[in-house]
């Protein structure tokens, strides 16, 4: 959620930051003065800490940690162009007094707050911005008020500025509560440190599998700064003052890019990787300066100084231990960092990429668990609820599979249950892989699921409809049956009372003529109870399709012929066969103005094809014969479909493909 | 004549019996499904069964079936089947046999008709109901178009197993026209002629049921 003035705020800060730094760039410039190291360094982390900060407050504007970027970056500009114009005016090159004292003052306090907020808040509030809980309130109490007055007591020491000497605070308050007030600072901020870091292992231990990954960075980053800070110090003198600082600001860099990648989640699975690449390379750049110095330390003393020959003798034991040296400790590393369970990751990660651009179904995911698990005969079975049952990927009930080394995993979000992994029991002994891997790759399960659920429910919806339409046939059969074997008979009978009691009068008398009379009318009442039934149901499907069509025929008005395989189908298929084939002649005989009719029905392709051909007007359409419409909803119950073509003038070709294999 | 009813529906079945015994005819047994029609007609050789179509258990076919055990069996015994509807594909097989009748149910409220059917039926004669020659003729309108509209009308009126002297009074002409009518007829579909009234009335039907495609 972007909030109106978030945007904004944004872009004024950028802005800013970028001003700072090219006027800082500016008087630079107009010293004449190249670059140093203090200006890249300024340059370097206002280039990581700008985009990043970017990122991070419109992706997420509720998270602190984007605006601590921004805030830093500000800092930092702001200092580096004080520091710029302070060395100018130091130097005695020219700028105001008054301008060039403040730039002196500041920037010898200017360390502080992007400093030592990243080191607390930073940690404290990561990844979410949130605290772990409530009762930490106090440690970002402790920092925010710890960081506060060691900025004031900063500014306000007396004496000569810490990086300008010759120049006196012009602001320094002469008074003995000033140094209790920074040692107070002290305590705070050191409490501000080590409680961030205590929360943040907290974090780690309470987090889910996302978290720790999260974490993982910030402390891949954190144990650099931890390594390099120290070793940079102490070794100062011997590696000089440019490695030295480059080193340590570099490991500086990786804390803010650690933050970002983590908090963004790009390529955050890849930190087992890169934490792998890391102490690889560390260790063994360790291990071969060791030996490089060793070797030359210990010939240079035997041989003596000034000789080329340790150097050489040096660099070839480097060059011959570079690759078993590398080998052993990659697979050291390996053996203690899971790369199956990184390539599994990555594997799944690349096909969410992929489904993601379309390019792959979510079908898939069960192939993909599989490659990525190393398990060729795992399945993923969906579970819903509702029905209780396992489903596959197409929407099939799969009995519960109980198969000798086969073990099962639930796979959860929240308290659902989504799935069930059937997988090798040799996989149940490596819970972290399984688990990195299924939770990996629970958005596409989840989608898997959704899919094949619908797919149940369609084909369950499918079936009911023809199981409605078979209903409805078999009602029409015994409401024809009861119409004839009942209604239709029980008239036959009163007929023939009738009948005996008219042989029992006086013959031509008016009596004998009345009941004849009703008997006639008794007559057509059977007959159109007949007709009634008929349109019910055609007693000649009884004797399957071609009888029922021959007859439909014989009762057209028009010339019909009729070409039908005398093959038997399912009564369903038949009778859907028919009314199709009844509901079309209707149509034909009222609309069409034809003069020959051909109806045909015959097997093609698994399928009973039946068809009604006019030589009519044409133009016909489901629409103006509603009839047809009705049709079209039996036959696609039955899994069929109904076409019509017609042009005008050519006649009309009704034709329904009914599935019969 | 002696007469079997095979009826299901008792109602029914004491109308026909009475319809029979009206005519002074000998009703030997009313039986109510084909197990004991068979026993009854193995009885009493009768000259006659009246047989419904549908009958217990199944209400499908029993009758038709029935209905050929008695002409295989008895072959003296004439049979006529009585049905709900129109379409029966198996009985015109069965009338084409000869000593064989199909009639519609509520045939039997024509009685004069009816029994003359029947009486027919059981002097070896043929019995088709109207409404199915009606339905043949139907089918056949293209190859009949050779015929007269009066000599279409004796045609029908053969199928449904009347005698020249049954069809010159049905059509209130003399004998000797109709005669005439049936030698035209018969010589324009090409079928054979000869004296036995039956055994025309057997081509007519044979040849309507050929040339209509039925099974």
């Amino acid at each position: 959620m972007i909030r109106a003035w978030t945007r904004p705020i944004v872009w004024v800060l950028v802005a800013a930051t970028l001003l700072l730094v090219a006027l800082s760039l500016g008087v630079d410039a107009a010293r004449g003065t190249r670059p140093d190291l203090g200006s890249g360094f300024v340059l370097a982390l206002v280039a990581v800490l700008l985009p990043l900060g970017v990122l991070v407050t419109l992706r997420q504007p509720a998270n602190p940690i984007g605006w601590i970027f921004l805030g830093v970056a500000v800092t930092v500009g702001l200092g580096g162009l004080a520091g710029g114009y302070a060395d100018y005016w130091s130097s005695g090159e020219g700028g105001s007094d008054g301008l060039g004292k403040l730039a002196a003052w500041y920037t010898s306090s200017s360390w502080i707050p992007w400093v030592l907020i990243p080191a607390t808040f930073l940690l404290l509030l990561f990844p979410d911005g949130k605290l772990v809980s409530s009762r930490w309130r106090p440690v970002a109490w402790s920092a925010g008020i710890g960081i506060g007055l060691a900025l004031v007591t900063g500014l306000l020491t007396p004496g000569p500025l810490e990086d300008y000497q010759q120049v006196q605070n012009p602001y320094g308050v002469d008074s003995g509560i000033i140094g209790v007030l920074t040692g107070l600072a002290f305590l705070l901020v050191m409490i501000g440190i080590f409680g961030s870091i205590s929360s943040l292992v907290l974090r780690y231990r309470r987090g889910d599998r996302e978290l720790r990954e999260q974490i993982k960075w910030i402390a891949l980053a954190g144990g650099l700064v931890a390594v390099v800070v120290p070793v940079g110090t102490a070794t100062y003198e011997l590696v000089g003052e440019v490695v030295a600082n480059s080193a340590i600001e570099l490991s500086i860099l990786t804390l803010p890019l650690a933050a970002g990648v983590a908090i963004l989640r790009y390529r955050l699975y890849e930190i087992d990787l890169v934490i792998n690449r890391t102490l690889v390379y560390g260790v063994l750049t360790a291990g071969l300066g060791g030996i490089y110095a060793a070797v030359s330390l210990g010939l240079g003393v035997a041989i003596g100084s000034g000789s080329t020959l340790p150097t050489a003798a040096a660099t070839l034991a480097v060059a011959l231990l570079f690759r078993p040296l590398r080998a052993n400790i990659q697979a050291a590393v390996d053996k203690r960092f899971d790369r199956a369970r990184y390539e599994g990751l990555r594997k799944v990660e690349h096909f969410l990429g992929e489904l993601r651009a379309g390019r792959a179904a979510p079908e898939e995911t069960g192939r993909v668990l599989a490659d990525a698990l190393g398990d060729p005969r795992l399945e993923v079975l969906f579970w819903l609820p509702a029905e209780g049952v396992h489903v596959d990927a197409t929407g099939r009930a799969v009995r519960d599979p109980a198969a000798p080394g086969r073990m099962r995993t639930p796979v959860r979000r929240g308290n659902l249950q989504l799935a069930t992994l059937v997988h090798d029991k040799a996989l149940g002994r490596r819970p972290n892989l399984l688990e990195s891997v299924i939770a990996a790759a629970g958005l596409a399960i989840e989608i898997s699921r959704l899919r094949a659920e619908v797919r149940r429910r369609l084909a369950e919806v499918e079936d009911s409809r023809a199981r409605i339409v078979t209903a409805g046939d078999a009602e029409r059969r015994r409401l024809e049956r009861d119409l004839h074997d009942g209604a239709q008979q029980r008239l036959v009978s009163i007929g023939l009372a009738l009948r005996h009691v008219q042989g029992l009068l006086p013959p031509g008398g008016e009596a004998a003529t009345e009941v004849d009379a009703t008997v006639t009318e008794l007559t057509d009442a059977i007959e159109e109870l007949r007709e009634l039934a008929r349109g019910v149901r055609p007693a000649g499907l009884d004797d399957g399709l071609s009888t029922a069509l021959q007859e439909l025929a014989a009762r057209s008005p028009l010339r019909t012929t009729v070409e039908a395989t005398d093959e038997r189908f399912e009564d369903r298929v038949e009778t859907a066969a028919y009314f199709v084939a009844s509901e079309a002649l209707a149509n034909v005989i009222k609309h069409a103005r034809a003069t020959a009719i051909t109806v045909s029905a015959n097997t093609r392709n698994g399928s009973l094809v039946v068809s009604v051909r006019d030589d009519g007007i044409g133009g016909a359409a489901a629409s103006n014969g509603s009839g047809l419409v009705g049709m079209g909803d039996r036959v696609a119950a039955l899994g069929g479909r109904l076409r019509i073509d017609s042009t005008p003038d050519a006649g009309t070709v009704v034709t329904a493909e009914l599935p019969c294999g | 004549m002696r007469v079997v009813i095979a009826e299901d529906q008792a109602l029914l079945r004491a109308g026909l019996k009475r319809l029979f015994e009206d005519a002074g005819h000998d009703v030997a047994a009313g039986v109510d499904d084909a197990d004991r029609l068979r026993a009854a007609v193995s009885e009493h050789e009768p000259d006659l069964a009246v047989v419904d179509v549908r009958m217990p258990p199944s209400f499908t076919d029993e009758g038709i079936r029935a209905a050929q055990w008695i002409r295989d069996a008895h072959p003296q015994t004439g049979v006529l089947v009585l049905s709900q509807h129109v379409e029966s594909a198996g009985a015109v097989d069965l009338v084409s046999q000869g000593g064989f009748g199909y009639l519609l149910k509520d045939r039997v409220l024509d009685v004069a008709e009816f029994l003359d059917a029947a009486v027919r039926v059981a002097d070896g004669g043929s019995a088709l109901d109207p409404k199915v020659v009606a339905s043949l003729v139907g089918r056949e309108r293209d190859a009949l178009e050779v015929l007269s509209d009066r000599e279409r009308q004796v045609l029908s009126l053969m199928a449904e197993g009347l005698t020249n002297s049954g069809i010159a009074q049905r059509l209130v002409l003399t004998e000797r026209t109709v005669e005439g009518h049936v030698r035209s007829v018969l010589m324009k579909l090409n079928l054979p002629g000869g004296e036995d009234a039956h055994r025309r009335v057997l081509a007519v039907i044979v040849y309507l049921r050929a040339s209509s495609g039925a099974p």
